[in-house]
């Protein structure tokens, strides 16, 4: 920086500012060895020179008894206009008194009359220009351009700051988004959406100094406050909910608080805004809340969830994550046959023992991770139905699951295809499940992909049909196998006719489509006798197996072995 | 006109006064030429004799910073001390201290003139 400062060619101009013309010609002929300088009688030419459109000053040396106005008026007179503060001030004087005022009014450092040495007065003056350049330049950058906070890092900086001289003050991290932002952007477009981010950020500027707090805006609409401990941050809620319903005339629009009460120094920095920003992601998708703070509950789950993402890589290398099968029946005939089996991961964690897959598949599912369990599972299929293949004579098709993250990797296909090569299979003994959901999210480009598979071979199983929200007619040009019934829907329709009515209606948009329907989570024999009346063929629940590990699952193919050796 | 040498002997710091004008003697000379028509000592002087210390004070000051830049000392010496008694309100009689200055200011006057 210095040396381009150095190297720029730049003459920087400076004013100055003396009723003197000895004093005048003195400084003049020290400074325009360096800089181009200008001159002024007295501080009110000095004030409409520095204002004048297009003037652009380094420096104001400045005197400070001159007749008409006076310096330390001049200084008065600086104060108040924003440009003008941005030109560095030296006061010349020989009075120790007139030294703290005018630093007091804002100089930024005097010279002693009779003049130091010139290179003395040279150096202070350069030291000066370049304070201030640098100031300037820090100005420019440290705030985002949009809501005028500081920008993320210069927030964090300030924050190691202001921790330097006061870590023993109980501090909160606070974070707080905008609910659905991106819809206010994509309905009312961008530039509104910006200026509501703007309004926010001065709104929340004017709440700052009471919180003893700095403020960023972290990225897109989610903002950090660092602030003295607070009781209650109903007063700043208020604020910003007004700036949504007074200036904006939203009601529906919802501001997500997330707090980190009395931060830990034994953490990072980084690490409070991520607690913080935790707990305010609980109150996603429930609109009764908006505020939630990070406590001991949150903070076990949340170092509970990073265990789990740092140990994944050694579970799949260790295999401690499990396939199990769980069989599907078709029960078209008299006696249930077993036809196919779905693979279902489980983790056995060598500490924290076997571990809930609602733990772990959500988490995965969110941060991506599940690409790396759903490839674990798939490979392990592949290779046990070759097994099983290479043992009994047949192969009994497994479907697997295929989350949203693994539609959109370019090597899907590849992948799958790899798979069969290597463990001599046939596409129709490997099938996938894709979740209802997924269909909607990403239509166009989700049948696509399934259309390629299915010209492969392979037979695609929609799963947990029903508890999205596909229209008829989307349903209707889906390229599909199979339908699965959402398990929800199978456990409740004795209890809810409307739940029965919805099973009926997967089966006859499945006759219709002219494809099977599998019924998961099937328990007594009064709902598989209610699926059989139904038309449903195939029958997956506990009401035949739990998911088993593979070894578990032999008896399964055995009965099967044996019926098929007599002919059944 | 005024030399080096002659102020020299007028007892003038020179070396710094030069010094501080980047040894440029020119300008140097140029400046302290203008001493002798220097308008603060009629004021200095006037308002001492009027008592209006207030207006004696800022005459003094501007005096003091101008001949401490120059380095004049015979001149520079007496004024320091008259601007510290007149910012103190020290009532007292000036003139002869006024006498000096005057006397001091007059001989620069002469030497500038020769």
């Amino acid at each position: 920086m210095k040396k381009l400062r150095q190297n720029s060619g730049i003459k920087r101009r400076v004013l100055i500012v003396d009723d003197e013309l000895v004093n005048r010609e003195i400084l003049g002929n020290i400074l325009s060895t360096v800089y181009e300088v200008e001159y002024a009688d007295n501080g009110k030419i000095a004030l409409d020179m520095l204002s004048r459109t297009g003037a652009a000053y380094s420096l104001v040396l400045l005197d400070l008894l001159m007749p008409v106005m006076d310096g330390f008026e001049f200084l008065k007179k600086r104060e108040t206009n924003d440009k003008l503060k941005r030109i560095p001030v030296i006061v010349m004087t020989s009075e120790k008194e007139s030294e703290v005022r005018s630093l007091e009014l804002g100089a930024a450092d005097f010279i002693k009359k009779p003049y130091d040495m010139p290179e003395v007065v040279i150096a202070r003056c350069n030291r000066i220009v370049e304070l201030f350049e640098d100031k300037n330049l820090i100005r420019h950058t440290e705030r985002d351009q949009v809501s005028e906070l500081y920008t993320k890092d210069y927030f964090f900086e300030y924050i190691r700051q202001i921790e330097l001289w006061g870590n023993d003050i109980s501090r909160d991290a606070l974070v707080f988004d905008i609910d659905q932002f991106h819809l206010i952007n994509e309905f009312c477009g961008r530039p509104f959406g910006d200026l509501m981010l703007s309004k926010i950020g001065k709104a929340l500027q004017k709440e700052l100094p009471a919180m003893n707090a700095i403020a960023c805006r972290a990225n897109a609409d989610t903002f950090y406050v660092f602030a003295t401990h607070q009781d209650d941050y109903s007063k700043l809620q208020a604020t910003l909910r007004s700036v949504i319903t007074d200036v904006f005339k939203m009601n529906n629009v919802r501001i997500r608080y997330g707090l980190w009460e009395n931060v830990s120094r034994d953490v990072e920095i980084e690490a409070w805004f991520d607690r913080a920003k935790t707990a305010c992601n609980l109150n996603r998708g429930d609109f009764t809340k908006s505020f939630a703070v990070y406590n001991n509950e949150l903070h076990a789950r949340h170092v509970f969830e990073e265990t789990l993402i740092r140990d994944l890589p050694d579970a799949i290398e260790h295999k401690d994550l499990k396939v199990f099968y769980q069989p599907k029946y078709n029960i078209a005939g008299n006696e249930p046959r077993l036809t196919s089996a779905e693979a279902l991961v489980r983790w056995i964690h060598p500490k924290l023992g076997f571990i809930n897959p609602g733990d772990f598949i959500p988490l995965f599912e969110s941060n991506g991770l599940i690409q790396k369990v759903d490839n674990f599972v798939w490979n392990e299929v592949a290779v046990q139905i070759r097994k099983w293949k290479d043992t009994y004579g047949f192969a009994i098709p497994v479907s697997v699951n295929v989350s949203r993250i693994d539609i959109l990797d370019p090597k899907l296909e590849s992948k799958l295809e790899g798979l069969l090569e290597e463990n001599k299979l046939s596409p129709n003994e490997y099938m996938l499940e894709i979740t209802e959901s997924a269909y909607s999210e990403n239509m166009t480009r989700l049948i696509e992909i399934v259309e390629n598979l299915r010209k492969k071979g392979f037979r695609i199983e929609m799963d947990d049909f029903g508890a999205g929200y596909s229209s008829l007619n989307m349903i209707t040009t889906l390229p599909i196998d199979i339908l699965k019934i959402d398990m929800s829907f199978v456990r409740n329709m004795e209890k809810s006719e409307r739940d029965q009515k919805l099973v009926e209606l997967v089966v006859d948009i499945a006759k219709f489509l002219n494809v099977p329907t599998v019924a998961e989570g099937v328990e007594t024999q009064s709902q598989l006798d209610t699926l059989k009346k139904m038309g449903c063929e195939i029958i997956q629940g506990y009401y035949f197996s739990k998911p088993v590990p593979p070894a578990d699952f032999v008896p399964f193919i055995e009965k099967e072995l044996e019926r098929r050796k007599v002919g059944k | 006109m005024i030399t080096v040498e002659k102020l020299n002997n007028f007892g003038a710091n020179t070396a710094e006064g030069l010094a501080r004008c980047f040894g440029n003697e020119a300008l140097y000379l140029k400046l302290v030429a203008t001493i002798p028509n220097e308008a603060n000592f009629g004021k200095l002087k006037d308002a001492i004799e009027g008592k209006n210390l207030k207006d004696a004070f800022e005459a003094a000051h501007a005096l003091k910073g101008v001949l401490g830049n120059l380095s004049l000392t015979p001149i520079y010496t007496p004024i320091v001390e008259i601007t510290e008694l007149l910012r103190s309100n020290t009532d007292m009689d000036y003139k002869s201290l006024l006498g000096t200055i005057l006397e001091k200011k007059d001989e620069l006057s002469r030497l500038c003139a020769d």
